[in-house]
């Protein structure tokens, strides 16, 4: 589980890819395999009712489960509606790239992803622990103290070395070029609108990596364990 | 006697190479800085703040954009 390399790989892979990636589907493939899920993996209250997986890390990355969508077969096979779909070989590569990059950060931690799914051995480092499990805040608290919230760093880090990629000329130049969505939005938005919209998860994932350290370190003091597998006062679910 | 071709510069510099932000790029990054500071100080105290992605772009689009916008058809 990664809270904010997932908003900033995609910048990374604009980069370096430039024309020959559509930013959104990009972001989107990125995003993509949490988006309907992460919810019933922490939990929410609707009215008195609280809706939670009883195995938040079988449901998240196991089969049964959701977890065939931290696979390079789901990146591939949206990808395909994408393009023969929707007519769009670009969104459909670009979502890939995203799922995919998705897909391989998250076998970092202790539970790791189905990466060959319909073949459900868990493909996993183990470098930080998975504590879905354990609710919203301690997740928070335990990915921040341990080599997850440094990978996190690894990304912003290089985000600021590349500041060019967040600049107007490159986004007027390379992202609004390379997919007719962005000329399509500016007829009815304005450019600097568009501009701030680009720069949102950069903006996101830098500013709440920040917001969550202070909190786990300064407001809480959960204590940094920077060792394989941590941090290790925290129980780790594993496949 | 053939000269050497003399290149431009890439406006806006190459992706590829650090090079220091100028003056008119160092203005948008103050303006992101101060949102990015008031953003993490409400999401400390207020972690809610920081859970939603649609939060967050939607801050940003009212603080970076709207905002400025407004204060400028003011003036």
């Amino acid at each position: 589980m990664s809270w904010a390399a997932h908003d900033l790989e995609p910048y990374a892979f604009q980069r370096h890819l430039k024309l020959k990636v559509a930013f959104v589907p990009l972001l989107i493939g990125s995003y993509a395999p949490d988006m309907m899920t992460k919810w019933f993996v922490y939990g929410i209250h609707i009215g008195g009712w609280k809706l939670k997986a009883s195995n938040p890390a079988q449901f998240h990355r196991g089969w049964p489960g959701v977890g065939f969508t931290h696979s390079l077969l789901w990146g591939v096979v949206i990808g395909l509606i994408l393009w023969k779909g929707f007519g769009s070989k670009l969104w459909g590569i670009s979502f890939v790239v995203g799922e995919w990059a998705h897909a391989l950060t998250d076998t970092g931690d202790t539970v790791g992803t189905m990466l060959l799914f319909p073949w459900t051995y868990h493909f996993h480092l183990g470098a930080w622990a998975y504590a879905g499990q354990t609710g919203r805040l301690v997740d928070a608290g335990a990915y921040f103290s341990g080599f997850g919230g440094m990978w996190d760093l690894v990304w912003i880090v290089y985000g600021f070395f590349s500041w060019r990629v967040l600049t107007r000329h490159y986004f007027e130049r390379y992202v609004m070029a390379a997919d007719s969505f962005w000329p399509w939005a500016a007829r009815r938005v304005p450019v600097t609108a568009l501009l701030t919209f680009y720069r949102a998860a950069f903006f996101y994932g830098t500013s709440r990596w920040i917001a969550w350290t202070i909190w786990a370190h300064v407001v809480h003091h959960y204590p940094y364990d920077l060792t394989w597998g941590g941090p290790h006062w925290v129980h780790a679910a594993r496949p | 006697m053939r000269l050497p071709l003399l290149r431009r510069p890439e406006r806006g510099g190459s992706p590829h190479r650090f090079e220091l932000p100028r003056r008119a790029d160092v203005s948008t990054l103050a303006l992101y800085l101060v949102a990015g500071a008031a953003y993490v100080a409400i999401g400390v105290v207020e972690t809610d703040f920081l859970l939603s992605w649609y939060v967050g772009a939607a801050y940003l689009l009212l603080v970076v954009w709207l905002a400025p916008a407004a204060v400028r058809r003011l003036r």
